[in-house]
């Protein structure tokens, strides 16, 4: 008998308790602000995080609780917290720990939103970013600083698809003792349970392939509790006095899910980012099938890299699972069951044919987002990240031409002979 | 908060006040492989009611300074030797399981100023099978697993629980992996003065027993109710593992306070 449930059961079952009254199977939607205390008593307790339960939406909910504990579970994490966006997570995360004058290392091969979140936004509250390639450690252990506080990376690099060493950065982090924090967002615990390798916090959009079916923004942060925020001086907003609730510690009273702790108390209350429960409730209805989606997902995007690699109008295809990919040997290390469902590739023809390719496919959707169950595509270079200039572009692996597919689930041949149509219009460009 | 004892620091929570000796005191002892965080879901109400709370880090534990003691016996008088040093009175001792083998023989020792104990899940001896003792010391990943799947009932393998988001289960094997739990383990394994030292208990006693407990089945719980004095309160709640503290955390700080307000009042 294994010690411990599966992770096919805890996609299913994780974090829910079923309702006494009712016996509801599926899990309740709470639609409410707040929660009736008992008495006084209960109540203070509440407020003074004496005991566990809910006092008001902004700070938790017993729905979006149920998708918290279940992405700790499936993620291996002490403790998460839901929050509003896949952005948001990247937010309260980096804020609980950094302050005015610190220091983060990132990659420069990441979402456009985390690039200017860390390159335009948080320097105007005098935190800094140095971004380097992820799949250099050497650079990454040199920009380290006195005053450097975190690491963050994404496992596979949004859109360039370089896959970032975990294990190497890892060592480089707890060298300095530093947490590193991986956007799991395109991995998902399927795929890397990236705290096994080394990861401190995981960073999703929900939104994606763990919510799966495009209806729900939502992000989340999860506590690896393997870090150990006590060990220096380093992370005050952990070790020491926190003044809004008596002086809290959160490392000495709440040891491995400190961290969390401090991102319920502190960013949910101050800042406000929360989830809506019909939210959570969506995109736990998308996690009990993660694993059969991300399944189909894999054998569709199997099949698309051999379609398009053999393609004449395709100038390029990049997948880590390719065997000609850079980051090809850290992708079977890394996720063995395949690197995801994002490929990118060159239409011949330039940016034109890449125009004409895009709006005359039409069971492929065309849009800003991944992760759906449905097929989509989008042209990043105009608009997921049109907002970074084009040094960073370069960086970030951005070339004119790019496409971006993010696989569906759909039979694989209709959207074959759906980019059949997309290429037949992009041919008079070639 | 820190302080040395034997010229070794060691570390114990107060729940969030400062720990001041003029206060009844409330000493909480964690089991096997634990720490001070397994009290947070109880430390916090104590201190935010005019009790001091001392949530231990018994040595070689988390932020104490090493090596782990060998014996519940040492552990006892390590006990006495924390309370001497900080000048407590007026003590109600709260144990889990291996803190309860430390707390009977604290309280049996050195009863002058326990006004109460509460036992959480234990009998007054606690057996290790051969195959976990041997993996605590060769395979400690296997022990800890162990641990932990045995440790906790259907709440924590389902990850339910009181506080929005944590996982208990996982929590305290991050806990547990980094402690000397085969030192531990031993020391439960080695100590056969409880029965003994349960019935010379002359506080109040209390005990809260778990109806789903593999490691302390309900059977070696009954025997030391029946070996503590008379006046003993005894609770069990059904549904519910080895890690009630954690599990069944609103119930069993109920019962706490129950019990130590009555016994140990803080005027």
């Amino acid at each position: 008998m294994a010690d411990f449930l599966s992770f096919d059961t805890l996609s299913l079952h994780a974090g829910q308790t079923l309702d006494k009254e009712f016996g509801s199977r599926a899990q309740p939607i709470h639609q409410t602000t707040s929660y009736v205390f008992p008495d006084t008593d209960t109540a203070s307790s509440l407020f003074n995080l004496e005991r566990g339960g809910h006092v008001y939406n902004r700070i938790s909910n017993p729905t979006i609780s149920v998708l918290e504990q279940r992405v700790a579970a499936l993620e291996g994490g002490s403790a998460s917290v839901c929050v509003s966006s896949g952005m948001s997570a990247v937010f309260c995360a980096l804020t609980a720990i950094v302050s005015q004058g610190d220091h983060i290392v990132a990659s420069a091969n990441m979402y456009g939103g985390n690039i200017s979140l860390l390159k335009n936004t948080l320097p105007r509250f005098g935190i800094t970013t140095t971004f380097v390639d992820p799949t250099d450690l050497k650079s990454l252990e040199s920009a380290i600083q006195e005053n450097t506080k975190i690491v963050f990376g994404e496992l596979i690099g949004n859109p360039g698809l370089s896959i970032m060493d975990i294990e190497g950065a890892a060592k480089i982090c707890k060298k300095n003792h530093l947490p590193l924090m991986i956007d799991g967002t395109f991995n998902t615990p399927y795929l890397c349970r990236c705290f096994e390798h080394g990861a401190n916090i995981i960073v999703h959009s929900l939104t994606k392939w763990m919510g799966g079916h495009g209806t729900s923004i939502g992000g989340v942060v999860v506590d690896g509790g393997n870090f150990d925020w006590g060990l220096n001086n380093n992370f005050p907003t952990l070790t020491e006095a926190y003044a809004p609730f008596t002086g809290i510690n959160f490392w000495e009273e709440f040891g491995p899910s400190a961290f969390a702790t401090r991102i319920r108390a502190e960013a949910m209350r101050d800042i406000g980012p929360s989830m809506s429960p019909m939210n959570a409730f969506l995109l736990l209805q998308g996690i009990e099938t993660l694993s059969l989606r991300m399944d189909k997902h894999l054998s569709n995007t199997k099949a698309f890299l051999e379609y398009l690699s053999n393609h004449e109008q395709v100038s390029w295809v990049n997948h880590p699972d390719l065997p000609d990919h850079d980051s090809h040997e850290m992708a079977k290390k890394y996720m063995p069951r395949g690197a995801g469902s994002i490929i990118t590739f060159g239409v011949k023809g330039g940016r034109d044919a890449g125009k004409a390719f895009i709006e005359n496919v039409k069971l492929a959707s065309h849009l800003a987002n991944v992760g759906d169950a449905k097929t989509l595509i989008i042209h990043p270079a105009t608009t997921t990240h049109s907002r970074i200039d084009a040094e960073a572009l370069i960086a970030a692996g951005i070339t004119e031409d790019m496409v971006r597919i993010s696989v569906g689930i759909e039979d694989v041949s209709d959207i074959q002979d759906d980019f059949n149509k997309g290429f037949r219009a992009a041919k008079k460009f070639c | 908060m820190y302080f040395e004892i034997n010229k070794k620091n060691v570390y114990a929570s107060t729940g969030g006040k400062a720990f001041t000796k003029d206060q009844p005191l409330v000493l909480f002892i964690h089991g096997s492989g634990l720490d001070h965080t397994f009290w947070g879901l109880h430390s916090r109400f104590f201190a935010f009611r005019n009790y001091s709370v001392l949530c231990l880090d018994t040595p070689g534990h988390t932020n104490s300074d090493g090596p782990a003691l060998n014996s519940i016996e040492e552990m006892g008088d390590w006990v006495n030797d924390v309370i001497t040093h900080l000048d407590a009175k007026q003590i109600s001792i709260v144990g889990h399981s291996q803190g309860c083998l430390v707390g009977m023989e604290y309280a049996s020792r050195y009863p002058e100023k326990i006004k109460s104990v509460s036992f959480i899940t234990s009998g007054y001896e606690t057996p290790v099978n051969s195959f976990l003792l041997d993996a605590a010391e060769n395979n400690p990943e296997i022990a800890v697993n162990k641990m932990i799947s045995w440790g906790f009932g259907k709440a924590g393998h389902m990850f339910q629980g009181t506080i929005p988001g944590n996982s208990m289960l996982i929590g305290g094997y991050k806990t547990m992996y980094k402690n000397p739990l085969h030192t531990d383990l031993h020391a439960c394994n080695n100590y056969k003065g409880g029965k003994k030292a349960a019935s010379s208990i002359t506080a109040p006693c209390q005990l809260i027993l778990a109806g789903k407990d593999l490691m302390a089945p309900r059977k070696s719980g009954m025997a030391l109710a029946d070996a503590l004095p008379q006046t003993r309160e005894l609770h069990v709640i059904d549904d519910c593992g080895h890690m009630l503290p954690l599990e069944s955390p609103n119930e069993c700080r109920n019962l706490l306070k129950n019990f130590i307000f009555s016994n140990n009042p803080t005027g």
